[in-house]
């Protein structure tokens, strides 16, 4: 009985959140057509009775396979970003992956060395890499 | 491991997690190919694109509002220091430099000791559509969804730099915000204007976002807003202005955010430009916002056809749709325009006639005739404009 029941609740809180799926709190209204200089109140912030606003960030980083270049790549790039940078990409080629190794270490001043470019390169190859083409794009910068 | 932690952090939208198709798992699921759904703070669900530091897509869905809603506005950031907690009692936005009084002001004293200005502008980020560019280019591979458009409510740069008394001589103004490197090898990440730009009277501070305390992700306390301008200049969670009597010079303007110094930012692979500029104004796109891609319609019934256009603020004046993959184009009906940095909404009705596989494109033109490209590419992945194709079948 006690487990029939407790299935049941959670039937019933998740319809209740899928109801609610389609109406966001923060629903766009039909904005205004003169919106220069325009006097307006702030609608009721949430926040305003606690001066201090705080989010907790979800923490759920993928696993890398194991393999030659694993380590280094841990050490080296796992410190200042995701590793979903490197699944987030399109399989690129070997010269691709490396001018984006040497950016790292030449113009954010990752702390690489030159034994550890080639390490890290051939790692990404082996998990996100293709074949060499010969016409990769050079590295590029921000986005 | 880490998914129990995930869960417990977003709180209710671990229920949500478990109950639809997200998963935030192996290198393999997290592979290119595929667009996870998340929730992070203060978000709804949005395409993860990454996660530390965030890159959130928008669903393109939202887009069928004309205003963005701030839960499912796209978050982009740069450096792995994020900030996620801000005390409004003692955070201050320093104006200082070349001027006669610096300022130190709190959120309460910029909404209460200047007048507010409100402006309906689009955000896109300069990669918005970079996984488009052939051949690919690394960096943020999103699709159509790292834009939107809101209400910005706050204060003009130029009623702040005029309490603070610029001194003769300035040249560019500089923003920063609270976000940190990770590495100190790492530039922070700061971005400038000319001082006459920021002093146009549209360049704005925001407290506001659709009426609303802007989301922690999207700039909270405040973000700057430079209408018309990319993404890379909003500076989200400003916290400091400086005034230079010579040009600015950092990575992110030198070295990043630039683009090829010729028509419409495009470049040659085999070919790259040597003389480039930093990236700026918007350029002119549309994007579909309905049918979904692969809809199947039925043959005989009319269809609503529709989409978004938008450019750096001259505004647009033509749409033109076609459903038979560019040989014939017929004018879309365009929505009231909402103001010249919003984007405008357009649409057609489309009743096909046969079954079959039809290409629908759109093409939009804005008031000084600028239009779209029919191909693009640069070694960055920016500015992407070219006609969009959207192919459905009719059965």
């Amino acid at each position: 009985m006690v487990p029939k029941k407790k299935s049941t609740v959670l039937v019933l809180g998740l319809a209740v959140w899928i109801a609610g799926c389609g109406r966001p709190s923060n629903v766009a209204k039909q904005p205004d057509h003169d919106m220069t200089n325009a006097t307006m109140e702030l609608m009721p912030d949430s926040r305003s009775d606690n001066p201090v606003h705080t989010i907790a960030m979800p923490h759920d980083e993928p696993g890398f396979p194991p393999g030659p270049g694993h380590d280094e790549f841990v050490t080296a790039c796992v410190v200042c970003h995701s590793p979903r940078y490197i699944t987030m990409q399109p399989r690129f080629s070997r010269t691709t992956w490396l001018s984006e190794v040497k950016k790292m270490k030449d113009v954010y001043g990752a702390h690489i060395s030159e034994d550890q470019v080639q390490k890290i390169t051939e790692y990404l190859v082996s998990i996100n890499g293709q074949l060499d083409t010969g016409q990769a794009p050079k590295g590029t910068y921000g986005e | 491991m880490n998914r129990r932690r995930f869960f417990q952090l977003t709180g209710a939208a671990g229920a949500a997690l478990m109950a639809s198709p997200v998963r935030m798992t192996s290198v393999l699921e997290a592979s290119s190919s595929m667009r996870d759904l998340v929730r992070f703070p203060e978000k709804t669900e949005m395409i993860l694109l990454t996660d530390r530091p965030p890159q959130l897509e928008t669903p393109i869905h939202y887009f069928r509002q004309d205003l963005t809603p701030n839960e499912a506005f796209f978050v982009r950031w740069h450096l792995e220091g994020i900030p996620t907690s801000v005390d409004l009692r003692t955070f201050r936005v320093n104006v200082s430099g070349h001027v006669q009084q610096p300022l130190q002001l709190s959120v309460d004293e910029l909404r209460s000791q200047f007048e507010p200005i409100s402006i309906v502008a689009v955000n896109q980020c300069s990669g918005n559509s970079r996984s488009f560019f052939e051949p690919r280019v690394p960096g943020g591979q999103w699709k159509d969804g790292a834009v939107g458009n809101a209400k910005w409510t706050g204060v003009s740069v130029r009623s702040i730099l005029d309490r603070a008394q610029v001194k003769s001589g300035a040249v560019d103004v500089s923003f920063n915000g609270l976000d940190a490197p990770p590495l100190p090898s790492v530039a922070d990440f700061v971005k400038a204007l000319s001082i006459d730009h920021a002093r146009d009277g549209e360049v704005m501070i925001a407290y506001a976002m659709n009426d609303q305390a802007l989301p922690m992700l999207n700039g909270f306390p405040l973000r700057l807003v430079v209408p018309g301008w990319y993404g890379t200049y909003w500076v989200k969670a400003l916290s400091d202005i400086t005034v230079l009597p010579q040009a600015f010079s950092n990575f992110w303007t030198d070295k990043a955010y630039r683009i090829p110094n010729g028509p419409n930012g495009t470049e040659s692979p085999k070919d790259l430009a040597k003389d480039t500029v930093p990236i700026n104004r918007f350029n002119v796109r549309s994007i579909f916002v309905r049918p979904d891609p692969g809809e199947t319609l039925r043959p005989g019934m009319p269809n609503e056809i529709e989409g978004i256009a938008f450019d750096s603020g001259h505004g647009i004046r033509r749409v033109e749709v076609s459903t038979d993959g560019g040989g014939t184009w017929a004018d879309a009906r365009l929505d009231a325009a909402i103001g010249k940095y919003s984007w405008r909404r357009w649409r057609a009705s489309w009743t096909p006639g046969n079954r079959g596989q039809y290409r629908l494109m759109a093409r939009a033109t804005n008031s000084v005739g600028e239009t779209q490209s029919k191909e693009q590419w640069n070694r960055s992945g920016f500015m992407w404009n070219v006609i969009q194709q959207v192919d459905v079948s009719v059965e």
